[in-house]
């Protein structure tokens, strides 16, 4: 990691104020970890612990789409693709192949890396919302696709065989929900110690840098360019990561719930809600987004009068009026740095 | 525990809401109902949820007039008299938020089983759930043949799936052709879901079977702002029977875009869906004068069987609406897993499970046009037998089978 | 394929197309003014059909002579959208572009949700309207009534739009905030009356093309979803803020769509619009006549 090189003080104390500082997150990142992972031994309803895998899914897919939309300032609103391009590959790779998911997952997210390369090429040469209603085309295009696609289930989807309990193939019981509650917050962990590494490194610094000041952008380049891609890449790994969890977890997929547009906004969202381009904002914006959204479909929505839509809604726009730099500045003492 | 007991309570919240009337008592048993009632779907939920709610009137409280299981008296005798009372949860038509939503009604709730879901994906989340937690599923108005083929033993299944229905509707031609009718070609029109392309699958193949010829087989996407191109195909294939596959909105549409590109088709043979929602008809009804659809229920029953008229002005004093296909499969659902519930005379899941695979319940005790309600090992009653109905002056009146038919089939519907 | 097919698909994409475009423009219209993508705008489309379906309950008349009310009714929906949302959300001082997608799709939402609880989520039509069901045959080429006069009406908006524009006080103070909405408050005018006005005249536009899809179309609390994509991407494809783009690119998806479900199964048919967007931009990133 290339961090004495992009530290913008000198001197050797600053570095070493913020060698600490550094180490100090990574030990908030650690407790908060450990505080998660033993939350299980408190809550042990069914439905509460789906709610907590859930909640460190939607963390790790938003923190994903952070390293893309937040860092990098490239607002994307087709994630769903790459989300779609793990659990089918995951899904097909284990039902039509036998492979095992773990493998299914990993090759899930070389092909979604290799997608988003292809396509940022031409992506990030449009600007604003044009690169946003791109993102959403693309995502759409490849919704449709699958859904004619009859090899690989079409609109039918594809089921995963019912088998016992097993590791192998990420298949547990539903009362058993730790295994994944843990695998879960793995990802989330993975997800986080990337952006950690990321955010402290030349490309943080670079994306910072160009999102501050465009013409930093010029003198920078091609290599912008360059980290942009790697970027863009690394955001479709993990997210193609989550979509084959997703597929083992749900252990059912179709095009419309694994590849649709709302789950493109479901991925930005708490990134949003908690601070885009934050290390925390993701986690802190899922934490409070994915139990509320269930919460209220769960205890509102069996009424079929859209309540539970206007809390929803109502929600998702007071918080991105009310704090606008997202709901993990509360936490930091720190004055916000753009005028 | 904190966040358990608050779920709890919210939970108790909603019950006190829902169980308006039921005494909060230990002789209860709670049965878990999913349907989506926001987004698209949602209307047809929420008349599940009507349907549903005829019935535990149908249970709980005595009808000495209705010929149904635990009509006469008042509650489930087998279980000391216990109410039923159902619990209800909003899938919004998502497979995973399906799966959700049931393990919730389980261990929360402690449903002792389950009823949804309209659509066959979510049906088939909920059915892998129940299975896991050894709580029955009754599959209510799903018609994806798969959901029973997959060696589960808990999901059952009264009415009829897609090759029960496609085969009545081609024995249907059959018999028109023996009659001297021209029917050779068939246009095949159906929606890109797991609905639309179950339907046209079977139906592909029986008419392959059977000697017809498919002329058009067109797949549109769900709710296209426009259906022009896709009825310009049907136009130009001009079939002697048009088969629709469609849900309400596309329906409406494809009629109206037929009148528009004037298209009069020979004859309509849909796959129920939006062809049986009374909205449909009050949209286009005009325009279709005619139109067969196939269907599990038919008003025309009560008049051999007076329980139908009746279960009947019930839901209509609720919802303003006469019982439809899907309306009345929903009752019927509910009316049979209280039967097995009141033999199993327990609320443990595998217990209702073994009595609902002894279930035999003569025709005569529904409100259906069944022979009986018989499970087979997968948990299907193959003898439901679907009729069809034709809408003639702004009412649907049975055709077919012959048995329950009132008039004879106006073929094609053209034909003054 | 006959060529009198060819001719019926080429006119109904096209009679399509001047639908999508009169939807599309409002859209257009605000981002060029201000750089804000509406993302409720399909709603605001679901609004202008309900607002149809109620005022012809209420007064028995046809939604062609209720048109201008309908389009004052969306006037107000956009202008209080302006003033109780976005211009809250153009105070953000971090991730503007951020706010305004989420405040709008919040808000969008939530209109939803109002729908689904005032409404129901049942399908409505609007009975017994003049022009619904007539169709005129020429030459075995069948021109279906509701749509010729929406794309009457859609090129009279258009129409009445560009002298808007470029013969009024208005238009000017409107071309002068979206230049530089810094410098006009020097020479006297109100940027938040100009956006004001501007989010209304958005609306309204997507008004009319709700009182004329409401002729032929069912209404539904979700209906506005499909019509808002295929906005989104005529307006991209015109270019943000060109009126002309946008009634160009409406056109031409309407052409597109109908070609490409003639050709492919016409469940791919959107992938000709999608196809034909990522081209366009991909040669010229700012669409077909964007300069923003």
């Amino acid at each position: 990691m290339a961090t004495g090189l992009a530290i913008p003080q000198s001197g050797k104390d600053a570095a070493s104020a913020f060698d600490r500082k550094r180490r100090l997150k990574l030990l908030t990142g650690l407790a908060v970890a450990a505080a998660v992972a033993c939350l299980p031994l408190v809550v042990t309803d069914v439905y509460a612990q789906n709610i907590i895998i859930l909640t460190l899914l939607y963390a790790a897919l938003s923190q994903s789409w952070n390293i893309l939309g937040g860092y990098c300032g490239q607002i994307s609103l087709g994630h769903a693709l790459y989300f779609g391009t793990g659990a089918y590959a995951t899904t097909i790779l284990y039902t039509k192949f036998g492979v095992l998911p773990w493998f299914g997952m990993i090759v899930g997210g070389v092909v979604a890396a290799a997608i988003a390369l292809a396509l940022g090429y031409q992506l990030f040469r449009l600007a604003g919302h044009y690169f946003s209603i791109a993102t959403i085309v693309i995502a759409e295009a490849g919704l449709v696709l699958v859904n004619n696609w009859d090899w690989a289930g079409a609109a039918t989807g594809i089921q995963w065989p019912f088998v016992p309990d097993s590791w192998a193939v990420l298949q547990f019981n539903p009362r058993n929900k730790l295994p994944y509650i843990y695998i879960a917050l793995a990802f989330a962990s993975i997800t986080w110690l990337t952006t950690f590494s990321i955010e402290t490194s030349r490309w943080g610094y670079w994306w910072r840098a160009v999102k501050d000041n465009a013409d930093a952008a010029e003198s920078l380049g091609v290599m912008i360019f360059k980290s942009k891609m790697a970027a863009a890449a690394i955001s479709a790994f993990f997210t193609a990561i989550g979509g084959a969890f997703f597929a083992a977890f749900v252990q059912y997929i179709d095009p419309e719930s694994v590849m649709n547009f709302q789950l493109s906004l479901l991925m930005a969202l708490p990134a949003v809600l908690g601070g885009i381009g934050t290390l925390w904002g993701p986690a802190v914006g899922a934490a409070i987004l994915i139990p509320l959204t269930q919460v209220t479909r769960s205890y509102l929505g069996g009424s079929g009068q859209g309540i539970d839509l206007i809390v929803y809604g109502l929600l998702v726009m007071v918080v991105a009026l009310a704090k606008p730099e997202g709901l993990s500045s509360l936490f930091t003492s720190r004055k916000a740095p753009r005028a | 525990m904190i966040s358990r007991r608050s779920f709890v309570a919210g939970t108790a919240l909603t019950a006190a809401s829902l169980s308006t009337g039921a005494r909060a008592q230990a002789s209860e048993v709670s049965v878990g109902v999913l349907f989506p009632t926001s987004g698209s779907g949602a209307q047809v939920g929420i008349d599940a949820i009507q349907a549903i709610n005829v019935a535990l009137d149908v249970i709980n409280n005595p009808h000495p007039d209705l010929e149904l299981p635990l009509a006469k008296g008042s509650g489930l005798p087998g279980l000391g008299g216990a109410k039923l009372r159902i619990v209800t949860a909003d899938h919004q038509s998502d497979p995973q938020k399906g799966r959700a939503e049931a393990e919730r009604l389980i261990t929360q709730d402690k449903v002792s089983a389950l009823i949804g879901s309209y659509q066959s994906a979510v049906a088939a989340t909920i059915s892998q759930t129940s299975e896991r937690f050894s709580v029955p599923y009754i599959a209510s108005d799903n018609s994806s043949p798969s959901l029973t083929r997959r060696g589960l033993k808990y999901i059952f299944r009264a009415s009829p799936h897609d090759e029960m229905f496609s085969a009545t509707m081609f024995d249907f031609l059959d018999g028109l052709k023996k009659a001297g009718q021209k029917v050779d070609t068939i246009a095949l029109f159906y929606e890109d879901t797991i609905f639309g392309t179950d339907s046209s699958n079977v139906q592909r193949k029986l008419a392959g079977e059977r000697g017809y010829k498919v002329v058009a087989d067109v797949k549109y996407r769900a709710n296209t702002p426009s259906l022009t191109a896709e009825v310009q195909q049907l136009k130009a294939a001009d079939a002697d029977v048009l088969m629709p596959s469609s849900y309400t909105t596309d329906g409406i549409l494809l009629i109206k875009t037929m009148s528009e590109l004037g298209y009069k088709p020979k004859a309509i043979l849909a796959q129920a869906a939006g062809f049986s929602e009374k909205a449909l008809y009050d949209a286009v009804g005009k325009q279709i004068e005619g139109a067969i659809t196939r269907g599990s229920f038919s008003l025309d029953l009560a008049a051999k069987r007076p329980t139908v008229g009746l279960v009947n002005a019930m839901f209509k004093a609720k919802s303003g609406k006469d019982m439809n296909d899907n309306t009345s499969r929903e009752f019927m659902a509910t009316i049979v897993l209280a039967d097995a519930i009141n033999r199993a005379k327990s609320t443990d899941g595998a217990k209702i499970r073994d009595a609902l695979a002894m279930t035999d319940i003569p025709g005569e005790m529904t409100i259906m046009p069944w022979k009986r309600v018989k499970f087979d090992e997968n948990g299907q009653n193959n003898d439901a037998d679907a009729v069809l109905l034709q809408w003639l002056g702004e009412k649907f009146v049975t055709v077919y089978p012959t048995e329950l038919a009132i008039a004879a089939p106006k073929f094609p519907m053209s034909k003054a | 394929m006959t060529l009198q097919s060819i001719v019926q698909i080429l006119a109904s994409g096209l009679l399509m197309g001047l639908i999508y475009a009169l939807i599309a423009v409002g859209l257009s219209l605000i981002f060029g003014l201000m750089d804000v993508v509406n993302f409720a705008h399909g709603e605001f489309l679901m609004l202008a059909m309900y607002a149809s379906f109620g005022l012809v309950a209420l007064t028995a008349l046809d939604p062609i002579v209720l048109m201008p009310v309908i389009a004052a009714v969306l006037f107000t929906v956009g202008a209080l959208a302006y003033v109780g949302v976005v211009r809250l959300a153009m105070r953000a001082r971090a991730n503007l572009g951020m706010v305004q997608i989420f405040a709008t799709f919040g808000l969008a939402i939530v209109i939803r949700g109002v729908s689904q609880l005032l409404f129901t989520p049942d399908y409505r039509n609007v009975p017994n309207v003049w022009l619904g069901g007539r169709t005129i045959p020429v030459g075995g080429i069948y021109l279906p009534v509701p749509q010729l006069a929406g794309g009457l009406v859609s090129i009279l908006a258009f129409l009445g739009l560009w002298l808007l524009i470029t013969r009024t006080d208005f238009g000017k103070a409107l071309e002068a905030t979206r230049e530089d909405a810094g410098a006009v408050a020097l020479v006297g005018i109100d940027k938040n009356r100009v956006f004001t006005i501007g989010w209304g005249l958005g609306a309204a536009l997507v008004g009319i093309a709700g009182a004329i899809l409401s002729i032929f179309y069912y209404i539904h609390p979700d209906v506005g979803l499909p019509f808002a994509l295929i906005a989104y991407v005529t307006v991209a494809l015109g270019g943000f803020g060109s009126v002309f783009g946008a009634l160009a690119a409406g056109l031409l998806v309407g052409l597109v769509e109908a070609m490409t479900a003639t050709i492919l199964p016409p469940s791919l048919k959107s992938i000709g619009i999608y196809g034909l967007y990522l081209l366009v931009v991909f040669v010229r990133p700012r669409g077909l006549f964007g300069s923003l």
